[in-house]
Parts: C-alpha cells; sequence; structure tokens
C-alpha cells in the first residue's frame, strides 16, 4: 500500500542543505567574478566530461555500504601506468586512448583485488583504511615508476626517461592524445564546446550502473550495504560482494582516470592521482550525496556545482580582496570542509539512529513489563 | 555445473577479444612523425635533382610548400598515409600533380623521406631514413621527488 508522504520543506533543506549552499555560494560568486558566461559554461561543460566518469566510480562502494571510496587513486594509478605505457610505445589519438583502457583493466582489478581483500578485514573502517591504502601505494607506484620503469620495465624514449637512464620524469606528454576523445564527435554551440564521444560514454556507464542495481549482484550488493548480517543470513556471500563492488569501482576509476588526464594532455607522473579520490569525493558530496547514499544526480549535480565554484572562486577572490589565492584557499577549504562536515553529519545520523532503536527499545521492554505486572 | 562451463566460456571470450582489440590497436594505432624532404639525392652515383617547388599535401590537408634543400613535418596516426604532391620543376613552370599511398615502417618513430627521390621511383633504402633526435644537451635537473613529506627536514 503506498502511503502518501506530506511535504515538508524543512526536511527537504536540511536533506540538501549542501547542494544548497553552494548553490547560493555560486550565485554569489558568478557575478562576482565577471566571467563572460560562454567561458563559464565552455569550462563547466569541458569539466563535466573530465570528470564525471571519475566521480561515478564511487557509487558501486557507496551501494555496498563501504562508504567513500578513497582507494579510488588505486584506479587512477594504473591509469596513469597503462598511459606511461602507451605513450612509450607510440600509440596515438583514440587507438592510443583504448589500449591504455584496456592495458590498466588488469592492473585495477589486481590492485582492486588488493584493496578490497584488505577492506574486508577492516569493515566499518572502510574510509579510512581505503584512504591508508591510497598512500601505502602511492609508495608502491613510486617504487615502480621511479625505479622500475626503464630498468626491469622496458622504456624505450629517453623523452620519457629520467636523464639518469630509468624512472620516468617528473611530467609525461600524452599530447599525440590530447582531447582526441573530447574532439571526436564534438560539436560547437554559441562557442561552447560540447564533447559528444566523452559525454556519450558518461552516459553509457551511467547506463550500465542503472542496469546494474536491478541484476542480482547490485541487489546482493544494496542487502550488504544495507544490513551485512541479514544479507549474510540471506545466504550473500557479503566478503565476496564488497570484493567485486571494488574491484568495479577500481577498474571504473582508472577508465575515469585516462579520459581525465587526455583532456589535460599531459600529466605530473609523481602527482596527478594524489587529491583525485579528495577532490572526486568533494564533488559526490557537493552533489548532495551522504557517505551512504549516492545516486547519479548528486553526481551531475555535484561536478557542475562543485567545479562552477571552482571556475569563478579564484576571479571572486580577486575581485572581492584584490588577491585572487583568496579565491584559491577559498576553494580548497571548501573541498576538505564538505568532506568533513559530510563523515560528521554521517556519524551523527547513525548516533541518532542508534539512540533511537535503543530508546524504541526500552520502551517496548517497559510496557511488556508493565503488561506482565498488570 | 553447465552453467558455470558457460561461464568460464564467456569470460575467456572476452578476455579475448580484448587482447585482439589490444593487438589491433597497437597496429592501428602506431604513430609516426614524418619528415619530407626537397632536396637534390644521390644514389649508387646517379644524381636526382630538386625540383624548384614541391607542395606537400597529406591525407587531404596540405602540410607545406617545400623550395629546394627545405623540410616540413607532419605526424600520422598509423603506418599507412595518403600523400599527395604537386611539383613545380622550374620557377613560373606548371604544377603537375601526383597522388601516392605511402607505406612507413612499423618499427620507426620518425622518418625521414627524400621526396625527389620518392617520386623517381628508387627503393627505400634510397628516399627513406630513421630520424634520429640529436642528443639531449640537458643537465640532470630533472630530480624524482624525493622530498620529506613528514616536515622534519634534516634533524
Amino acid at each position: 500500500m503506498k502511503t502518501k508522504k506530506n511535504f515538508n520543506l524543512g526536511s527537504l533543506i536540511s536533506a540538501n542543505s549542501v547542494p544548497i549552499l553552494f548553490v547560493i555560494i555560486c550565485a554569489v560568486m558568478i557575478p562576482l567574478s565577471g566571467l563572460p558566461a560562454n567561458y563559464l559554461l565552455n569550462e563547466v561543460v569541458t569539466r563535466l566530461g573530465r570528470n564525471t566518469f571519475l566521480i561515478l566510480s564511487l557509487l558501486i562502494p557507496i551501494m555496498a555500504g563501504m562508504g567513500l571510496n578513497f582507494g579510488m587513486t588505486l584506479g587512477a594509478m594504473a591509469g596513469e601506468m597503462a598511459l606511461i605505457m602507451v605513450a612509450d610505445w607510440q600509440i596515438w589519438g583514440i587507438p592510443g586512448l583504448v589500449l591504455a583502457t584496456i592495458l590498466s583493466i588488469p592492473l585495477s582489478i589486481l590492485l582492486g583485488l588488493l584493496c578490497g581483500s584488505i577492506l574486508n578485514r577492516a569493515k566499518g573502517r572502510e574510509m579510512i583504511t581505503s584512504y591508508f591504502i591510497a598512500f601505502f601505494m602511492n609508495g608502491v607506484y613510486q617504487l615502480i615508476v621511479l625505479y622500475m620503469m626503464g630498468s626491469i620495465i622496458p622504456i624505450m624514449h629517453s623523452t620519457l626517461k629520467l636523464p639518469r637512464g630509468y624512472g620516468i620524469r617528473n611530467t609525461v606528454s600524452l599530447l599525440q592524445m590530447r582531447q582526441s576523445l573530447d574532439n571526436a564527435l564534438a560539436v560547437s554551440i554559441n562557442g561552447v564546446k560540447i564533447p559528444f564521444l566523452t559525454l556519450i560514454i558518461i552516459a553509457l556507464a551511467c547506463l550500465f550502473i542503472v542496469w546494474f542495481r536491478r541484476t542480482k549482484l547490485g541487489q546482493d550488493m544494496r542487502a550488504v550495504g544495507q544490513d551485512m548480517n541479514v544479507a549474510r543470513d540471506a545466504g550473500i556471500d557479503v566478503d565476496r560482494t564488497r570484493l567485486i563492488s571494488i574491484v568495479m569501482s577500481t577498474v571504473f576509476a582508472s577508465f575515469g582516470m585516462i579520459i581525465y588526464l587526455q583532456n589535460m594532455g599531459n600529466f605530473p607522473t609523481y602527482q596527478a592521482h594524489t587529491n583525485i579520490g579528495m577532490f572526486c569525493i568533494a564533488a559526490l558530496l557537493v552533489g548532495g550525496a551522504s557517505v551512504d547514499k549516492a545516486s547519479i544526480r548528486n553526481v551531475f549535480l555535484g561536478v557542475i556545482l562543485f567545479h562552477t565554484m571552482f571556475i569563478v572562486a579564484p576571479a571572486a577572490g580577486g575581485k572581492i580582496t584584490g588577491d585572487s589565492m583568496i579565491g584559491e584557499y577559498f576553494r580548497v577549504f571548501m573541498s576538505y570542509g564538505v568532506i568533513t562536515v559530510a563523515l560528521v553529519m554521517y556519524e551523527a545520523k547513525k548516533r541518532k539512529e542508534n539512540r533511537t532503536m535503543g530508546q524504541q527499545l526500552a520502551n517496548e521492554q517497559k510496557a511488556e513489563e508493565e503488561g506482565k505486572t498488570a | 555445473m553447465k552453467t558455470k562451463t558457460r561461464s568460464w566460456i564467456i569470460r575467456s571470450a572476452f578476455v579475448l577479444v580484448l587482447v585482439l582489440l589490444a593487438v589491433l590497436m597497437l597496429r592501428i594505432g602506431r604513430g609516426h612523425t614524418i619528415y619530407f624532404d626537397n632536396r637534390a639525392l644521390e644514389y649508387q652515383g646517379a644524381t636526382t635533382a630538386a625540383p624548384y617547388k614541391i607542395t606537400v599535401i597529406v591525407n587531404g590537408e596540405q602540410i607545406s610548400k617545400l623550395y629546394e634543400k627545405e623540410r616540413c613535418s607532419v605526424t600520422n596516426i598509423g603506418d599507412k598515409l595518403e600523400l599527395t604532391v604537386e611539383v613545380m620543376q622550374q620557377k613560373g613552370g606548371s604544377e603537375t600533380t601526383s597522388v601516392y599511398s605511402l607505406k612507413v615502417p612499423h618499427d620507426l618513430d620518425g622518418v625521414i623521406i627524400n621526396l625527389p627521390g620518392y617520386m623517381a621511383g628508387l627503393p627505400e633504402e634510397a628516399y627513406l631514413e630513421e630520424f634520429i633526435p640529436a642528443p639531449s644537451t640537458e643537465k640532470d635537473d630533472e630530480a624524482p621527488p624525493t622530498t620529506d613529506d613528514i616536515g622534519l627536514g634534516e634533524v
């Protein structure tokens, strides 16, 4: 039986407080920044194509109740390693990107399995664990890229290698792949470039997620996400389901990183992945997602709001204070702040739920005792 | 049991398709930088003279107008390219247009094509040579990141 929900403005505002706050920030900052509408729209569309796939990779672990996957950095590393290999083999354009995508699959599956099996041993503390796995794997990445590439893993081109003969240079040029995906089928409307092929790929990823939610495995993930014990009692292999969700997220993140980097045209070898998880998570949270609930709508809203703030903040900061660095500080502060607030809100919500359940249980026991004495 | 076998067949087929796709991308995506020279070429005692001007068009796009002793370059994805040349032998003379289907060796990153030699129908060893970039004279200043992340510095 369907129950009709009463419209409550207060609860609507409280449920969407973060997106509303960012809408207000953007609404104030856009006119202050003085940036032309065309430029702003162009930048937002570019960033939509560049970042959305990466953020989509966060949805599946949230569905499986594993929270915000800071371990997506591992997928980004896999994507970067694949791109280094492809750049060395001189495979250019879209074939280069397809090859990098294929190469990144086994790497990211391996890293996802590692991350997932560690997270299965740290149930309930997935976010902090995945955060530190990313740090740990950054060391392994540096070991591979800095010492093994060129010495053990063959690297042919001196343009990629450090002058000492092994290790990769601080910046890898992807000039011959730059925006090859974005420029294919691109259309320009009133000076705004729409990267049609990239958007089609993002749409396919969204359709995949929608389809996947309805599959048996998707349903299992949702059940695990709601209550692991109940899911286990229902015969679901909880550990395996959680492992698959992390592997899928890591593979998605590696694809996302390849899309991201082809748009940039080059990448800082040792730093490109370090903050990617943080900014993707911040964008998702700005879109109204929480640690235990996220949807495709949150991804798109988040990318638009978060990156609009990113574009206008330096200019607005410059106009208000005369120093564009203020805007830079503001956007960094907002990125980290929104993650902190989301984590605090999640904990507070969990505690409130536990308190309410405890209260309810106590009331039931009390009523039972009263019934007995009567 | 039957479902398990079918599942393994599907997985193997998927992996095989990915491997085949990767091989295909390796073939069709190989990038080359091609340098076109308009210089006289000596081969086995005979000299092929350079014309006054060659207009180089690659895959329908005009790259450059090469006068004698000039060079131009183009990047190409794949080993094959369609080369159209408009040749003017003498200053003020008429132009003749020829279309060629040029194949670049797969292993070479950069190749130099001597256009007069190529148009004269000389063998590949005469008109084609590998482009070897000059060794870098830059100092070893690109040190890998070995900074102290903890911020302790030298304790």
